[in-house]
């Protein structure tokens, strides 16, 4: 059921995504450097221990699991 | 009753095969809107710009450092005294117009009174004294004695000197993306090795990124593989029970005073892990879209399995139903950690990045995550990017975290030893934990400062502390340099 509803909030995103056009002479916020969705490089050390002391992995576009002796 | 779950089943089922074919439609016309505006696109390319201009080298360091008392090498006791320090480098290398190579090495060097105590008779009669004995063992290093221990005697809560306590993880990770000509389509691959003592890995993937909607949306599906080898070493007093034969006055156990129960046994029907081996798969699903020139959110979506020998072959158990041996004052082990040989994992997270104005940013992220042992777990968090000037950042952060425990998590000798699987690590407890920390960037955007031929782009100072409910605590410091070639 979890993984149903997961699915499905996955895919109610999706249809989102043809809803808004930001044109790219809009974008001079969006290409600001502090909104990139990706982790910040120094991000990545945090990750790394998380992953090794909690049970919860993945999910923020860097470690998933394996790869280490962790959980 | 049993007619109105039926119907409701009905509903469900009804209710998701509409919802398909909705998403269905909807996926059939963006992918229509995508082939048209691709076309139109390569229609159009008279330039393009280069996805990466010139080499770049990222020099980053960290320093992490924890302690607490809740040990899985101690069955959930003793000292989790930690500190690792990792160097590492990454080189982004230009290939043609369109392709990147990324290498990415670093070393991982630590210090763990806790692994140390896979051995905490180091100083002792039995372990020191056996000399070649052991094969293969982390405890024939020289020197052997103990650290900060007034009592001078084997202890959970104090750190040994064992070859154990220290250790290097060295890693090599390689990717190559290739940029489609209108840059709406990425593709990637990767390839990596890591080693330490007692685990290997090898891992490799490949990954698939379209954009559309004039790159305002962004759908990425990365797939990963980690083939990964245990080489595992045990708790000295069982490895040395089964090397002496089951004889105490042999070996290792000559001449040691075993106190409590003399007659030290693991538990009846002992077996050393038949599989040592641990592979990874997992399905990684990312999308993203801009839903104002000021608002971007972007979700994640993983399915990971791993399969193996995922237990951790040197975490000691205790079992209340036996009773308790010790060699001074640390009890010998009666099993070592049994969990079962396959793990499902479900995280699904969000971002949602707001651009408030010129001097703030709001960065928060979310994400909730299942497993098949039954843990479940919040993460949230949020940064707040301040701009000073145009140079310089500082980044206050904020993250709280918690999970309930695993099926088959109790603390310090509450398993019985009837049980098929048990662990007293704490990382798979029940826990809340919260990191608060901060830091600076400063960006040099003209990179006008230069050493020997690496152009200065940019510079990140931060530290953090992490506080778990159950007394664990730690800091970390990292560092990020940026330079251009």
């Amino acid at each position: 059921m979890r993984l149903r509803l997961s699915m499905i909030f996955v895919c109610a995103m999706l249809l989102l995504g043809s809803c808004t056009v930001v044109k790219e002479y809009q974008k001079v916020y969006i290409n600001d450097p502090d909104m990139e969705l990706g982790p910040n490089k120094a991000d990545r050390f945090e990750t790394n221990f998380q992953v090794y002391r909690e049970a919860a992995a993945g999910a923020n576009g860097g470690k998933t699991g394996g790869g280490c002796g962790c959980n | 009753m049993v007619v109105k779950q039926v119907v409701d089943v009905d509903a469900i089922n009804v209710i998701m095969n509409k919802f398909f074919l909705v998403l269905s439609i909807a996926c059939l016309r963006v992918s229509l809107s995508y082939a048209q505006q691709n076309t139109k696109d390569s229609t159009q390319t008279t330039y393009k710009k280069k996805v990466l201009d010139a080499a770049e080298v990222d020099f980053l360091f960290s320093y992490y450092g924890q302690n607490g008392k809740h040990s899985a090498v101690g069955g959930g006791i003793g000292t989790e005294k930690l500190t690792d320090v990792t160097p590492t480098i990454v080189v982004k290398i230009p290939v043609k117009d369109d392709g990147q190579i990324t290498a990415d090495m670093g070393i991982s060097a630590y210090t763990s009174a806790s692994s140390s105590n896979i051995n905490p008779f180091d100083a002792s009669a039995g372990a020191s004294r056996s000399g070649g004995f052991y094969y293969g063992d982390d405890d024939e290093d020289e020197g052997r004695g103990r650290i900060n221990n007034p009592t001078g005697r084997a202890n959970p809560y104090y750190e040994s000197t064992g070859a154990s306590r220290s250790d290097a993880l060295k890693s090599l990770n390689l990717t190559y993306s290739h940029s489609s000509d209108n840059r709406n389509t990425i593709l990637s691959f990767h390839g990596s090795l890591s080693t330490e003592f007692d685990y290997d890995s090898r891992g490799f993937g490949a990954g698939i990124t379209k954009l559309w909607n004039e790159k305002n949306t962004e759908l990425g599906v990365k797939g990963q593989v980690y083939l990964d080898q245990w080489h595992p070493i045990y708790p000295t007093e069982i490895k040395s029970y089964y090397e002496a034969g089951g004889n105490l006055n042999y070996g290792f156990f000559n001449g040691v005073t075993i106190t409590g129960n003399a007659n030290y046994s693991p538990v009846p029907g002992f077996q050393f892990p038949q599989v040592t081996n641990r592979n990874s798969y997992s399905v990684s699903v990312s999308f993203s879209q801009i839903l104002s020139p000021k608002l971007q959110t972007s979700i994640f979506f993983d399915v990971v399995r791993q399969e193996g020998l995922l237990s951790t072959p040197y975490h000691r158990m205790y079992f209340s139903d036996r009773p308790a041996s010790f060699i001074e004052d640390y009890q010998l082990a009666d099993d070592i950690e049994r969990l079962p040989g396959m793990r499902m994992k479900y995280p699904i997270g969000i971002r949602l990045h707001y651009y408030v104005n010129e001097h703030l940013t709001v960065r928060s992220y979310y994400r909730y995550y299942f497993d098949n042992w039954g843990a479940e777990a919040n993460t949230a968090s949020i940064e707040l990017p301040i701009k000073l000037s145009q140079a310089f950042t500082i980044y206050p952060m904020y993250r709280f975290y918690n999970q309930s425990a695993v099926t088959y998590f109790a603390p310090h000798r509450q398993h019985v030893s009837t049980e098929r699987y048990y662990t007293s690590d704490y990382d798979l407890s029940a826990f809340e934990s919260h990191e608060i920390g901060g830091g600076f960037r400063y960006t040099d955007i003209f990179q006008k400062f230069k050493i020997a031929s690496f152009g200065f782009k940019s510079i990140d100072l931060r530290y953090n502390h992490y506080m778990r409910s159950d007394g664990l605590n730690a800091n970390i410091i990292s560092f990020a340099a940026v330079f251009t070639l």
